[in-house]
């Protein structure tokens, strides 16, 4: 089929509306912010898709992906656009980019069995403030809440900065709605719990649309009590402590909504008011006031007993003005967009990985001491640090943060920059046992690692995407390695 | 047509950190740079290379053997000549000197023009460019903002110079020197990825005195008759900072800040 | 008694006798003070120097250094100057390079101050970006020459002196190497990327955005806006300070009501003074202030004019 076949065949299950050949539009669509910078300067070189959709219901979607399935034109499932590892790049010649935009609806928000259904292309920041009006959150707050949409969080496993009470997105969710390539429509249904052979959920939750196109979630909701929160900031002489007190407070059963601990480096770019050149630590207890205070008085122990390598208390006040100014924004999306045209200049990328308490400083410190030798382009750093934001019973995750002067054309700076330094991220870290991918998913430029990070178990991956996208035609190049798109990789 | 570009690596001149304590400037641990106003002149040769592919463009540097790596760097950017003029004899040079080295070096060289930057990060004398047109009796303009490609082909560049008041336009016919400042804001394009580790040795010569043959008492620190006796680091003190109220005694502290400060006239 | 020669461009005369005070401090009142003339108003110099030398051939113009250069050659193998001061404006910057290299001498460039070391002049400059200065004398005996920044020397001697005006006129003319084809005035800057004082405002002071033109106006300086102020549409992008607007690098930065974000900050490039004027004083921007103002920033706004106002009347009535 060639491109005006592709655009005909769309004209008759879709309206004119509901497709989008926009110049514009589509290049923005080729690629996601992994590849932020030659983008933003225009020079991207990777295929631009053929069309992006706007599917009304499931019935759509399933018209759609029965079509490109039997025609091999290659699947791009979007909601929210805040990827960040590639799983928006397209490496097809042809692509049809299927966007939530129009599966908006909130259907159900049911208080007495706590939880709410949304369409998957409901943004989480209107879910949140509709739930806010009656007392409840969603307990959801990655930093792209106010733009990110429920399709794409439940399919890259999302995280929220209160993970540590609420849990990531695949503790909330009950049940959902998703389209296969041949058209199957399943629903999970919503029970509190069930034994009914393996989880099938999550063979939706984390596929990166690989596998299937999400169209509905129902998911937990939660009692919101602002008035009970407690804030606690800390300096701390290294990294190695704060994470020493976080495995403190988790172990003795403490689930405070909010523990991290910044690298010097990191704090300087959220506390340069107060960090004063040293590592912080921070918390938040939240919940029912008998509950939160219990927590909190867990924290001081916990702080208590490091106390040789704690600095000083923050006044909690300093905290609680921070997390307010926290979240971005599609406005803080466009204004990089306009600071890297504008001042060649961007700011950062991340890279997240997760090991078990033992070997997390020990991965932070390979990492660094690796960059610090051997990254080629080690003198243009000017942030090199990190953070660990998400605990749990046996371990934590590692934000690792990384910004840098950019002396290259924009056409090599993922090359020169942000994928060497990855690669030492994700090496380093599988080196010692730990996952690459916290919760970013792996998009298409961790792939070439996907076998090594699941070892022996790949094979149950590889014979998911066998059975449910035999023809290949779901986000080419997300999560499996090909070999066909090692050239934009590399 | 074939142009030389006069560089020069100087210390990044913005990164020196101030040792409060001691009153001292850190200039040691501070990197190596090209000289932001010459990266702006090869800029412009390399951007009018890439619409004329049969210009060629010789680097001319005067410098230790150290710069080798960088000299190399510079070369992997579509420049097809580089020359260190590098010789023990020649360090200590104050800018006669080194406009004598250079000068001895440009009497042999083929060019039809020169471009170089307007003055250098460290030294900031922009004596160099000037006293070479003196001795090698070619025109010379310096404060160059722009330069207009067309003419610069046929040989008698219109250019723009930002005198403090006014912007002149000057045709300047080859053979010339062209001082070109930062505010033109050509850009020097960087090494691409592919080419990082390009050969470029053929490409590179090292020329000393046995070549250029100078009389060493016109050269080096005993060719040099200015010399620094002294430096003098400017006081800078570490900020206290002052809280006030918004109320006339605060208003007045402001008041006197500015005043102070020379912020109000 | 010593002999200096000065260079005495056209459109600069005030501050090429504002050098005699230069030619003072390195040899007190001992010297004999000759300037050279093309085409510049002599007037305002008639009774200020010894001598003044007038070149008037008008096919002699001012940008054919080589010309001029061969000529102040001529004048000195006569009269064997011992110093020679030029200007150090974008013109003089390029004959005295050309010139010491004619005479074979050192040469000394942007001179602020003149000291003594030993039984030698020392001159002073800075170097590294005006980060250190350096003192620097000339070891030969022969010619001193230098280059001397505009305006920080000034000459208030008022003994008149009865001035020798001749003329010289070289033996041959030559061409010169390059033509000024059209000169047209600077444009103003508009850009607060050149301004040296920023009077920024942000969501503090959202609602009296405009009033901090006046204040701007009183500083000489321009009005600057956090992205919460463009954003709400009270003020235009161009005006915005931080990561996605510009980054700006004025003397004085006074932020009013402005919190201080970290993207806000990345816009604050060597900025010498900062002010920041709050309601709350542990706001981020106050971090970085040399003076923090506890309060509104409306208030501070009218306050602070009204105190500048004040002392104005005071001076003008006085």
């Amino acid at each position: 089929m060639n491109k005006e076949q592709i655009l005909n065949a769309l004209g008759t299950m879709l309206t004119a509306e509901q497709i989008n050949t926009d110049a514009e539009d589509l290049y923005d669509a080729s690629a996601d912010r992994y590849k932020k910078y030659a983008k933003a300067k225009k020079v991207l070189d990777n295929p631009i898709p053929t069309a992006i959709v706007y599917p009304k219901s499931a019935e759509e979607v399933k018209e759609l992906l029965t079509f490109c399935n039997e025609n091999r034109i290659n699947v791009i499932p979007r909601s929210g656009k805040t990827a960040t590892e590639g799983g928006l790049e397209n490496w097809k010649e042809f692509a049809i980019v299927i966007d939530g935009k129009n599966l908006n609806k909130i259907i159900n928000i049911d208080p007495y069995n706590m939880q709410a259904t949304v369409q998957s292309g409901v943004a989480l920041q209107d879910l949140e403030d509709e739930l806010r009006k009656i007392g409840y959150t969603t307990g959801h707050s990655p930093q792209s809440k106010p733009v990110a949409q429920y399709g794409g969080l439940v399919s890259t496993r999302s995280i929220g900065q209160f993970s540590t009470l609420y849990g990531g997105i695949e503790d909330m969710v009950v049940g959902l709605e998703c389209v296969f390539p041949d058209g199957h429509i399943c629903r999970i249904k919503n029970v509190p719990r069930r034994a009914g052979g393996p989880d099938i959920r999550h063979i939706a939750i984390g596929n990166e649309g690989t596998l299937c196109y999400i169209t509905e979630v129902t998911i937990k909701i939660f009692k919101y009590f602002p008035e009970n929160n407690l804030f606690y900031g800390y300096l701390v002489n290294d990294v190695a402590t704060g994470i020493k007190v976080l495995r403190e407070v988790f172990i003795n059963g403490y689930r405070p909504s909010v523990a991290r601990v910044y690298s010097e480096e990191d704090a300087r770019q959220h506390f340069y008011h107060f960090h004063e050149g040293k590592c912080v630590l921070i918390f938040m207890a939240e919940g029912p006031k008998p509950i939160a205070d219990a927590c909190g008085e867990g924290i001081e122990e916990a702080v208590e007993k490091f106390s040789d390598g704690i600095i000083k208390k923050v006044d909690s006040s300093l905290i609680e003005d921070w997390f307010n100014h926290l979240n971005w924004s599609q406005k803080d999306i466009d204004d990089e967009v306009q600071e890297m045209i504008n001042n060649d200049r961007h700011s950062g990328y991340t890279t997240e990985i997760s090991a078990s308490w033992e070997v997390i400083p020990q991965i932070y410190e390979n990492v660094i001491n690796r960059i610090r030798t051997e990254f080629r382009q080690a003198d243009d750093l000017v942030m090199l640090g990190g953070h660990s934001s998400h605990s749990y019973l046996n371990g934590t995750n590692m934000y690792f943060v990384y910004q840098y002067n950019i002396n290259c054309e924009p056409e090599d700076e993922f090359r020169m920059y942000h994928h060497p330094l990855q690669t030492i991220i994700v090496e380093e870290t599988l080196k010692l046992g730990g996952s690459m991918c916290h919760h970013h998913g792996i998009g298409k430029y961790r792939n070439e690692w996907t076998k090594e990070e699941h070892g022996s178990a790949f094979y149950m991956l590889e014979k998911l995407k066998e059975t449910f996208d035999p023809n290949g035609i779901m986000n080419f190049g997300n999560i499996f390695y090909q070999e066909e798109g090692a050239k934009f990789q590399k | 047509m074939k142009i030389i570009c006069l560089i020069k690596f100087t210390p990044d001149v913005d990164a020196f950190e101030y040792d409060y304590e001691n009153n001292v400037l850190l200039r040691d641990k501070v990197k190596q740079i090209i000289n932001p106003d010459d990266a702006c002149a090869l800029g412009f040769a390399l951007q009018l290379k890439k619409k004329n592919p049969d210009i060629r463009i010789e680097v001319v540097t005067m410098a230790p053997p150290s710069v080798k790596k960088m000299m190399e760097d510079i070369l992997r950017r579509q420049v097809d000549f580089g020359t260190i003029i590098s010789d023990p004899l020649f360090s200590g040079s104050d800018t006669l000197a080194t406009s004598m080295v250079l000068g001895t070096y440009l009497k042999t060289a083929e060019y039809d023009v020169i471009l170089t930057g307007n003055q250098s990060l460290d030294g900031d004398t922009a004596q160099v460019p000037s006293q070479l047109a003196a001795l090698l009796e070619i025109g010379h303009m310096s404060g160059i903002t722009n330069i207009d490609e067309k003419s610069f082909i046929n040989g008698a560049p219109l250019v723009e110079v930002d005198t403090e008041n006014h912007i002149d336009t000057y045709k300047i016919p080859f053979p010339a020197i062209l001082s070109v400042c930062r505010e033109s804001k050509y850009k020097l394009p960087f090494v691409r990825y592919a080419d990082l580790d390009l050969d470029v040795s053929d490409k590179l010569e090292i020329v000393d005195n046995q070549i250029l043959k100078l009389d060493i008492k016109y050269v080096g620190l005993k060719g040099s008759s200015t010399r620094v006796v002294k430096t003098y680091v400017k006081k800078y003190e570490q900020k206290e900072k002052i809280i006030v109220y918004n109320n006339p005694e605060g208003i007045e502290t402001v008041y006197r800040f500015l005043k102070e400060n020379g912020y109000l006239k | 008694m010593k002999k200096c020669l000065i260079f005495f461009e056209k459109q600069y005369e005030k501050f090429c006798i504002d050098l005699l005070e230069t030619v003072n401090q390195m040899y007190g009142k001992n010297f004999v003070s000759y300037a050279l003339s093309i085409d510049a108003d002599i007037e305002v110099a008639t009774d200020k120097f010894d001598e003044i030398i007038l070149v008037e051939n008008r096919q002699i113009i001012c940008h054919n250094i080589h010309m001029i250069t061969r000529i102040v050659e001529e004048l000195h193998k006569e009269i064997q100057f011992d110093s020679i001061l030029i200007l150090a404006t974008h013109y003089g910057r390029m004959l005295a390079p050309a010139l010491s290299m004619k005479l074979g001498t050192g040469l000394v460039a942007d001179v602020t101050q003149i000291s003594h070391y030993k039984d030698k002049i020392e001159m002073i400059r800075p170097a590294f970006s005006g980060k250190i200065l350096a003192g620097i004398i000339n070891m030969r005996e022969d010619t001193v020459m230098m280059t001397v920044r505009p305006g920080v020397f000034l000459y208030e001697n008022i003994t008149l002196k009865r001035t020798k005006i001749w003329s010289y006129m070289p033996d041959k003319i030559d061409k010169p190497k390059l033509e000024l084809i059209s000169r047209r005035k600077k444009p103003e800057t508009r850009d607060i990327r050149d301004s040296e004082i920023l009077v920024s405002g942000g969501g503090g002071i959202l609602n009296d955005f405009d009033s901090i033109d006046e204040l701007a106006k009183r500083l000489g300086g321009m009005k600057a806006a956090s992205r919460r102020v463009v954003d709400s549409g009270k003020a235009d992008r161009s005006i915005q300070v931080g990561q996605s607007g510009k980054i700006v690098h004025p003397r004085l930065y006074i932020a009013l009501g402005i919190c201080g974000v970290l993207q806000h900050v990345a816009g604050l490039n060597h900025v010498q003074h900062i002010i920041s004027v709050n309601t709350n004083k542990n706001a981020p921007m106050c971090s970085l202030a040399d003076i923090v103002v506890e309060g509104d920033a409306r208030t501070f706004v009218d306050s602070l004019i009204e105190r500048i106002d004040r002392e104005k009347m005071i001076q003008e009535k006085g």
